[in-house]
C-alpha cells in the first residue's frame, strides 16, 4: 500500500496541533517535570546535606550498663583520648558523651540516649585450649532512628580501632616487633579506564532511564491520538476519509515519536542542567564515557526501541475505550516494558547469548557493552534487527488494529467464534507454545547439570509429549488428523533418502557460515560437545536418546501440533518459517539457532507437502543419528570442503523436487484466506 | 442503462456478541442510488441502517455480499470508495482544538483534494455556510448550530459525488433540523447521490425520492412514497411503516415452528 507523504504530513500536523493546544499535555509533560524535577532534586539535596551536617556535628549521648562497667569505661576513655588528638586537625571527628541514667533502655526508646554500651560476659566456645570467659560490649541502638544508627556505626568503628591498637600494644609488649602498617600490604590494580568504569554504571541505567522518559512522553501523545480520538468521536470521522489506515498510523507514530523524543530531550537537558549546577552529584568521568561517536551509535540503537514503544503505546491506547482507561493501562504497560531494560543489571549476561533475540533487553545489553568499550558488531547488528523487526511487526499490528471494528463498535462485535476444538486450538496454539517454552526453560535451568539421558527424557517425554497430549485432550482434537498420521506416497521415501545427507550437509554448511560471521568461543563448542556426547555412554544409547526419541517426540509436538494449529490461520509459507523458528528457539542456544531452525523449516515443508508426519519423523531421527555417527567416528562435518556442502544442497533440491511431484494435500491447509 | 452511484447487493453483516450469540445486523440488503437522488433508509433503532451505511463507508467489513460506490467495491478499493464519499452522522465529531478554517483545510487535504485549490475551496464553503465570522474560532467554543454547519462543510469539502447522512438530525433543535434538511435538498439539486437514514417519518416523507423500510437487517419494502402508499393502502408514512413491519413480523412468526 502506498504511503502519500502529503497526506501523512497533513495528518501529522493536525495531530501535533491537537496535542500542543491541549493544556494538560503541556502542563503534565513539559511544565511539571521542568518545575518538579529541580524542586525534588534541590529539596532532596538540601535535606541530605542538612542531615549529614547534623549527624556530623552531633555529640552522641550514651550510657554504660551491664557487667564490667569500669573496664568498658576505660576503653571508651582511651577511644576518646585518641579521637580528641584527631579533633585538632579534623573538626568532623566523632564526639560522644556519657550520660548517667538508671533506666538506660527506656531512655534509648524515648530518644534521650542515642545508644547504650552494655557489658556482658562472653562464654568461650572452645575448650581446647581452655580459655577464660571475657568481657564483651554490646551496642544497643534503634535502627528506626537515624542518629541512633549513625551513632552505633561510629562507636562500633571507634571501639574496634581502639581494640586493635590495644592488641598491637600487647603484642609489642610481649616481644613481637610489629607495627600496624607492616602487617600486610594489599594494593589494587584496575585495567579498566575510569571512563569504562563509569560506562558500566551508566550502561546499567541508561536504557531504563530513556525508557521511562520515552514511555511517559509517548503515552501522553498516544493516549490522546487513539483513546482520546475515540472518546471525542473524531476517530470515526477520520476513518471515513480517504486517508489509508497505514497513513493514519504512520502519522500517529510520527507524532508519538516526536512528542516522546521532545520530552526525552527536555528531561535529559533538565538533568544535565542540574548536573552542571552540581545539584545532582555525578562523576565527571561519565562525560568521558560518551564520546560523540558513542552518542550517535546509542541514538541509532535507541531509535528502534522508541519505535517499538510507540507501537506498544498506540496499541494500548487503541485497546482502551476512553482516555481514562488508557491512563489506567499505562502503569502495567510501563512495568512490563521496563522489565527487559533491567537486563544490564543481571550479572554476566553478554550480548552474545540468547538475550540477543529478546527485544529491548538486547539493546540495553548492547548499550552497556558499548559504554564499557566492547564493540561486538555482528551481535549489535543482530540486536538492532531483532528490536527493529519487532517494532515493525507491532506497527503492522497497530495498522490491523485500526481496521478492527471494535474500535468503532465499542467492542461488542467479534468475528464468529470457532465451532470446533480445532478452530479454538488454532487461536490458542501460540499461547500454549509460549507457556511450553517457559516451562522447558525453567525445568532446564534445574536439570542443566544432569546426565544427557535424563535431560532428554524430561524434555521430550515429560514436557513435549505430555504438553502435546494436554493440547489434544483440551481441544478434543482428532489425533490422527491433527498429527497427520497417514502414509505418504511411496516415492516420498526416496526423497527422504536423498534428504537425510543433503539436509545434514546443508545445515552444517549454514551453521559454519553463521559461525564465521558470528564467532562462537571454542569453550562453548567444547562444552556443548561434552554435554551431548558424555563419556561412558554407548553409541547405541546415544542414538536412542538423541536420535530416535527426538525424531518421534519433537516431530509429534512441532510438526504435529504446532504445524496443525498454525496451518489453519496462516499462509503455508509463513507456517513453515514460523514452525522452523519456534523449533530453533526451543533449542535455547544462540549458535544452534540457524542450523536447528533450518532443519525445522525443512521438516515443516516436508510435512505440508507430503501430507504426512512420518517422513519428517524418519528424516529427523536419521539426521541426528548420522550427526552422532560422524562425530563419533571422527568425521569433522563442520570442517569439510565447501564443495561437499554444495553436494548437500543438490541432494536437498532433489529431495524436495520428489516431494513436490509426489505431494499430497495436508488436511485443512488453505493457500488463500478466502479459500473454503 | 442508468449509471448508479451506489449499488448494494445482498449485503450481510453477521457477528458474535457475548450473551446474545450470533447477531444478523444486516441480513441480505440490496438497493441502488442514482446521482441527484435521495435514497432513504427508514427503520427503528437497531434495524441495521447504521451498520449498512458503515459498511458502505468501509468502516465495517461485510460478512458477505458486495457494495459499490462509483464502480469501486468497498472491500477491494476502500480508499477509492472513501475518496468519493462524504459521511455525516451524529457520531462523527470534529476536532475540538482546531478552528473551523483549519478543520476544513485538514479534511480537504487528507481526502486528496488538489493542494493548490484547497484554500479557494475552503473559503467558498465558509462563505456558503455563513461561517465567516467564526472561521478562526476553535470548534469547542462554537454553538451546536455552528458546529453543525462546520460539520456539513467538512462532509462535502472534497466535493464527493456520494453523500451519506446517518440520522443527521438526532439531537438537533427544530430550526437546526430544518436547516439540515434544506442543505441536503440543495446537495440533491447539485446532482449528488444521497443516502439518508432516519427513524423520523416526516423527514423521510419530505426529503426522500425513494424509501426503503428496514427491519431486523432486511429491506421489507423499497419504492417512492406514492408507490408505498398504493402498495399498503395507507395514507401516512407512519401507517405504511407499521403495515410493512407487521407483515414482516407475521412472516417471521409463520416461519417459526409452533410450540
Amino acid at each position: 500500500m502506498s504511503l502519500r507523504p502529503a497526506i501523512v504530513f497533513a495528518l501529522f500536523r493536525n495531530e501535533l496541533r491537537m496535542i500542543l493546544r491541549d493544556k494538560r499535555t503541556i502542563i503534565t509533560a513539559v511544565l511539571l517535570p521542568l518545575i518538579i524535577t529541580p524542586l525534588m532534586l534541590a529539596g532532596s539535596s538540601h535535606t541530605r546535606k542538612k542531615r549529614e551536617a547534623t549527624l556530623q556535628s552531633k555529640v552522641y549521648q550514651f550510657a554504660i550498663t551491664g557487667t564490667n562497667v569500669a573496664e568498658i569505661r576505660t576503653v571508651v576513655q582511651l577511644t576518646e583520648e585518641r579521637l580528641s588528638a584527631q579533633a585538632k586537625t579534623n573538626a568532623s571527628v566523632f564526639k560522644f558523651k556519657e550520660v548517667e541514667n538508671t533506666n538506660s533502655i527506656a531512655a534509648l526508646n524515648r530518644g534521650v540516649l542515642d545508644f547504650v554500651l552494655e557489658g556482658f560476659i562472653e562464654e568461650s566456645g572452645s575448650n581446647d585450649p581452655p580459655s577464660e570467659p571475657r568481657t564483651a560490649v554490646r551496642i544497643v541502638y534503634r535502627a528506626d532512628r537515624d542518629d541512633s544508627s549513625t551513632g552505633m556505626d561510629k562507636m562500633w568503628s571507634a571501639l574496634e580501632r581502639t581494640d586493635r591498637n590495644r592488641r598491637y600494644e600487647l603484642l609489642q609488649s610481649r616481644g613481637f616487633p610489629v607495627q600496624p602498617g607492616e602487617l600486610a600490604t594489599v594494593e589494587k590494580a584496575d585495567l579498566a579506564t575510569p571512563a569504562h568504569a563509569a560506562g558500566l554504571t551508566l550502561g546499567k541505567m541508561i536504557t531504563l532511564f530513556l525508557l521511562v522518559f520515552i514511555l511517559s512522553g509517548g503515552a501522553i501523545a498516544a493516549n490522546d491520538l487513539l483513546a482520546g480520538e475515540k472518546e471525542r468521536g473524531t476517530l470515526e470521522t477520520l476513518l471515513t476519509t480517504s486517508a489509508s489506515r497505514v497513513e493514519i498510523i504512520a502519522a500517529k507514530h510520527l507524532t508519538t515519536l516526536s512528542i516522546a523524543g521532545f520530552i526525552t530531550v527536555v528531561q535529559i537537558g533538565n538533568l544535565m542542567m542540574y548536573v552542571g549546577f552540581r545539584v545532582i552529584p555525578i562523576s565527571t568521568k561519565f562525560a568521558a564515557a560518551i564520546t560523540p561517536g558513542v552518542a550517535l551509535l546509542l541514538l541509532m540503537l535507541f531509535l528502534p526501541v522508541a519505535a517499538l514503544l510507540s507501537s506498544v503505546l498506540l496499541l494500548t491506547s487503541g485497546f482502551a475505550k476512553s482516555y481514562k482507561e488508557a491512563q489506567l493501562y499505562f502503569l502495567p504497560v510501563t512495568l512490563i516494558a521496563i522489565l527487559p531494560a533491567l537486563a544490564p543489571m543481571l550479572p554476566d549476561v553478554p550480548l552474545r547469548s540468547i538475550i540477543c533475540l529478546m527485544p529491548i533487553a538486547n539493546i540495553a545489553i548492547a548499550a552497556k557493552e558499548i559504554l564499557i568499550g566492547w564493540y561486538d558488531w555482528p551481535m549489535i547488528a543482530l540486536a538492532w534487527l531483532v528490536t527493529a523487526g519487532t517494532g515493525a511487526w507491532l506497527t503492522k499490528l497497530s495498522v490491523s488494529f485500526l481496521s478492527a471494528e471494535r474500535l468503532i463498535t465499542a467492542g461488542v462485535s467479534k468475528d464468529l467464534p470457532p465451532t470446533d476444538g480445532a478452530g479454538w486450538f488454532s487461536r490458542r496454539v501460540g499461547i500454549w507454545f509460549a507457556i511450553l517454552w517457559a516451562v522447558v526453560w525453567i525445568v532446564n535451568s534445574y536439570t542443566a547439570t544432569a546426565d544427557v539421558r535424563v535431560q532428554v527424557t524430561v524434555n521430550l517425554v515429560g514436557l513435549f509429549f505430555i504438553g502435546s497430549l494436554l493440547m489434544l485432550w483440551r481441544y478434543k482434537l482428532n489425533w490422527r488428523e491433527t498429527l497427520a498420521f497417514r502414509a505418504p506416497k511411496p516415492a516420498v521415501w526416496l526423497g527422504v533418502l536423498c534428504g537425510i545427507p543433503g539436509g545434514l550437509l546443508t545445515a552444517s554448511g549454514l551453521s559454519r557460515l553463521t559461525t564465521s560471521l558470528v564467532p562462537v568461543s571454542p569453550e562453548t563448542m567444547e562444552e556443548f560437545s561434552r554435554a551431548v556426547i558424555p563419556e561412558g555412554v554407548t553409541l547405541g544409547e546415544l542414538i536412542f536418546f538423541l536420535a530416535l526419541l527426538p525424531g518421534f517426540f519433537e516431530e509429534f509436538t512441532f510438526r504435529g501440533l504446532l504445524l496443525n494449529g498454525l496451518s489453519r490461520r496462516m499462509h503455508p509459507v509463513a507456517v513453515v518459517i514460523v514452525v522452523g523458528l519456534v523449533f530453533g528457539i526451543f533449542h535455547f542456544a544462540l549458535f544452534r539457532l540457524v542450523g536447528t531452525a533450518f532443519l525445522g523449516i525443512l521438516f515443516a515443508a516436508l510435512t505440508l507437502m507430503t501430507g504426512s508426519i512420518f517422513p519428517a519423523m524418519i528424516w529427523h531421527a536419521c539426521n541426528n543419528a548420522l550427526a552422532l555417527i560422524t562425530e563419533t567416528i571422527g568425521i569433522p562435518i563442520m570442517e569439510l570442503d565447501w564443495w561437499m556442502y554444495g553436494i548437500g544442497v543438490v541432494l536437498l533440491a532433489m529431495a524436495f523436487w520428489i516431494f513436490w511431484r509426489e505431494r499430497k494435500p495436508y488436511p485443512g491447509l488453505r493457500w488463500r484466506r478466502r479459500d473454503p | 442503462m442508468t449509471e448508479f452511484s451506489v449499488r448494494v447487493q445482498d449485503l450481510r453483516k453477521i457477528y458474535y456478541e457475548e450473551g446474545r450469540g450470533e447477531v444478523r445486523a444486516v441480513d441480505g440488503i440490496s438497493f441502488e442510488c442514482r446521482p441527484g437522488e435521495i435514497f432513504g433508509l427508514l427503520g427503528a433503532n437497531g434495524a441495521g441502517k447504521t451498520t449498512t451505511l458503515r459498511m458502505l463507508a468501509t468502516i465495517l467489513k461485510p460478512t458477505s455480499g458486495a457494495a459499490y460506490v462509483l464502480q469501486h467495491e468497498v472491500t477491494k478499493e476502500p480508499e477509492a470508495v472513501r475518496r468519493n464519499l462524504g459521511f455525516y452522522s451524529a457520531t462523527t465529531a470534529l476536532y475540538p482544538r482546531l478552528t473551523a478554517r483549519e478543520t476544513l483545510d485538514f479534511f480537504a487535504r487528507i481526502n486528496g483534494y488538489p493542494a493548490d485549490r484547497v484554500r479557494e475551496r475552503v473559503e467558498k464553503l465558509i462563505a456558503r455556510f455563513g461561517i465567516t465570522e467564526y472561521a478562526n474560532a476553535r470548534v469547542d467554543r462554537l454553538s451546536q448550530g455552528m458546529k453543525q454547519k462546520v460539520s456539513i462543510a467538512r462532509t462535502v469539502v472534497h466535493d464527493p459525488p456520494v453523500l451519506i447522512f446517518d440520522e443527521p438530525t438526532v439531537g438537533l433543535d427544530v430550526l437546526n433540523a430544518l436547516e439540515m434538511q434544506k442543505v441536503i435538498a440543495e446537495f440533491r439539486a447539485e446532482g449528488k447521490a444521497i443516502l439518508f437514514s432516519t427513524h423520523i417519518m416526516s423527514e423521510a416523507e419530505k426529503l426522500c425520492d425513494r424509501i426503503a423500510i428496514v427491519h431486523r437487517g432486511r429491506i421489507h419494502a423499497c419504492d417512492t412514497f406514492e408507490n408505498l402508499r398504493a402498495a399498503s393502502g395507507k395514507r401516512y408514512l407512519e401507517d405504511i411503516f407499521v403495515h410493512f413491519i407487521e407483515r414482516a413480523n407475521e412472516a417471521v412468526a409463520l416461519e417459526k415452528p409452533s410450540a
